[in-house]
């Protein structure tokens, strides 16, 4: 079983001329649980195209579209709405906390609005990834790298299936972007599927497989061996690895 | 849908307000002055009608009759006011003998008309002495003539050469009417030798009654023989309120006109809001949160500045017109409680509110729709 899956996917927008560009060709992909994925490719490639396909926030022209092996190819907006805030984490590169939210309340907002309080879930979350002394601190009161823990906490709150990130690292500096990856990599290790696009040789070191999208084409993006996924074993006993996890890491 | 469910929305609603201080209290200044503009104008115009109501208000409940002289008749018999009995029913019937005399007191002297009527009491109100039941003896004297004379109750007056005494001053009239008991003096029915009366008055207790009443004599009492004139102002009252109606709406318009303009600062404040936060409400919706939420937050924002304007507004409003009662004798303060005011403060309050829902109502629609990857693209 894949977390996220595309066969065959083809996203054509409507260009100025007559001929649609192309923005994903085919597109065969997968990531298993517990498989941290870099997609890599030049600037207008069809990287974010295929992280909006992934994410549901945008729907594919041609081909079929898995989350966890349910087919959600065509599903109304509500549909897409609720897929994902139930299976789908986003990181992106400018973060995109609510400024007028703390911590604690950005981590929660995707439940906001739905009945019960995932403020304690939150408040934990957020101390896992060393921010327990900053749950009412505003985004203006944080660092890039605090910000972008704060990002993935919220894109945990759920306990999705797959964690899409876009260019992570790109508004951080080296360190930064060190210790940003390392929490992908503590968080890949509880049985999500982690899969970022960037242009940031660093991911590239962090991640299990990397994957270069050129002009809507991937190439290999489906493990060659499926029996060798990472998904037959990280996932299989994902409390042990997470306790294993040193506190107040930076 | 319960009220618990718009209850993170109103929270997050109120955040996002704080966030620009100056243009939601700019927006909201706006309502203000909508509401007060409305709440104000629309009390403005019903005190003007209510006083005016007020002031005229005695003119229309009265009919006078009188002879017709075209038709050959020069009094009305008792078989006439027996007629006009029956003819109007519920309101009183008081038939006048009339005349003209010098009216002379011990100081002053002046030319008066006079009439004889049994009943005055039906007719007319007394503002010193009483009115007797039936008017048998003694002078009732008309406010301004009593002034003019220098007389009062108790004292002493001359009419057509017949000393008589006062018994009663009448209080000032508020009736405009052929029929001016002012500068009138009342004498009892017995001081007149004449065969017929001069005029009959039908006092009603509202316009309505005494249109009715004057519609019944015009068809039985004159159904035959135009026998008597028929002088009435319930026609011209409906006129004046009709115009007091037409003034009320038009203030109310212009009030209406200024609360527009507020609704479009609020959609302009709405739209600049949303499309300053298109990339937060994108990251709301990629994270999940369900385009109803959206639309409710930012609803609640538009709907949170109205309400807030509509308050502020109502309360100025209830402070300028208190000032107004206290700072002038103008405005009279029961006319000024009377509780239809109150229903043109709820009115503005109510569209204060609404101006606000509907004017956020499309920016926030639009914000909500939009598509969340393209809001992230920017």
């Amino acid at each position: 079983m894949y977390s996220v899956e595309l066969d065959g996917v083809t996203k054509r927008y409507p260009g100025g001329g007559a001929e649609p560009v192309v923005a994903l060709d085919a597109v065969d992909f997968a990531a298993a649980p517990g498989e941290f994925v870099a997609v890599v490719g030049p600037s207008g490639s069809g990287k974010s195209t295929l992280l909006n396909v992934l994410g549901l926030l945008d729907d594919p022209t041609d081909g079929r579209r898995l989350l966890s092996d349910t087919d959600v190819t065509n599903l109304s907006v509500a549909e897409r709405t609720t897929a994902r805030k139930e299976s789908i984490g986003f990181v992106f590169q400018d973060f995109h906390l609510l400024p007028t939210l703390t911590a604690v309340e950005n981590v929660t907002l995707p439940t906001a609005f739905d009945p019960g309080d995932a403020s304690d879930r939150a408040a934990d979350l957020l101390a896992r990834f060393g921010l327990g002394d900053r749950l009412d601190h505003e985004p203006t009161e944080l660092s890039g790298g605090q910000k972008q823990r704060v990002a993935i906490a919220r894109s945990l709150i759920n306990e999705p299936a797959v964690l899409l990130a876009d260019e992570p690292t790109g508004n951080l500096d080296t360190d930064t972007g060190e210790s940003i990856l390392a929490e992908f990599d503590r968080v890949k290790r509880e049985g999500v599927a982690v899969v970022a696009v960037t242009h940031d040789p660093l991911v590239e070191e962090f991640a299990d497989r990397t994957v270069e999208l050129t002009d809507g084409v991937l190439v290999d993006g489906v493990p060659a061996d499926e029996g060798a996924t990472p998904a037959d074993h990280a996932p299989a006993d994902p409390p042990e690895v997470d306790s294993s996890v040193p506190e107040g890491e930076p | 849908m319960t009220p618990g469910a718009w209850q993170p929305s109103v929270a997050m609603a109120a955040r996002n307000l704080r966030r620009n201080r100056v243009r939601t209290v700019l927006a909201v200044l706006g309502v203000t002055i909508g509401v007060f503009a409305v709440a104000t104008l629309g009390v403005f115009g019903n005190v003007l009608a209510l006083g005016a109501d007020d002031a005229i208000g005695d003119i229309g409940t009265q009919v006078v009759l009188s002879p017709n002289a075209d038709a050959g008749v020069e009094s009305l018999s008792d078989a006439d006011v027996a007629a006009v009995r029956r003819a109007v029913g519920e309101p009183a019937v008081v038939p006048l003998y009339s005349d003209g005399a010098i009216v002379s007191a011990p100081t002053d002297q002046q030319f008066a008309t006079v009439y004889g009527v049994e009943r005055p009491g039906l007719a007319f109100e007394a503002a010193e002495g009483d009115l007797p039941e039936r008017h048998r003896d003694g002078a009732i004297v008309g406010a301004e003539l009593a002034e003019n004379l220098g007389v009062g109750v108790g004292d002493r007056v001359e009419v057509a050469g017949g000393q008589t005494r006062v018994i009663a001053v009448l209080a000032q009239s508020q009736t405009f009417s052929p029929v001016a008991p002012d500068e009138a003096v009342f004498l009892p029915e017995s001081a007149f030798a004449a065969d017929g009366y001069d005029q009959v008055l039908v006092v009603s207790e509202s316009g309505a009654e005494a249109s009715a009443a004057a519609e019944s004599i015009r068809r039985s009492v004159n159904a035959r023989e135009e026998r008597v004139d028929v002088f009435e102002l319930a026609a011209v009252v409906d006129e004046i309120n009709e115009f007091f109606d037409l003034l009320g709406t038009f203030l109310l318009g212009l009030g209406g006109i200024s609360l527009v303009v507020a609704g479009v600062s609020i959609l302009n404040v709405m739209l600049m809001s949303t499309v300053e936060r298109r990339e937060e409400i994108g990251v709301m919706r990629a994270v999940g949160v369900t385009r109803r939420d959206v639309l409710r937050v930012l609803i609640a924002e538009a709907g949170l500045i109205g309400a807030l304007g509509a308050v502020l507004g109502t309360v100025l409003t209830v402070v300028v017109v208190a000032g107004l009662v206290v700072s002038t004798s103008a405005v009279d303060s029961t006319i000024a409680l009377d509780p239809t005011n109150g229903y043109y403060l709820l009115l503005a309050l109510g569209f204060g509110v609404g101006v606000g829902l509907v004017s956020g109502a499309y920016p926030a629609w639009k914000a909500a729709n939009e598509r969340p990857v393209e809001a992230l693209r920017s």
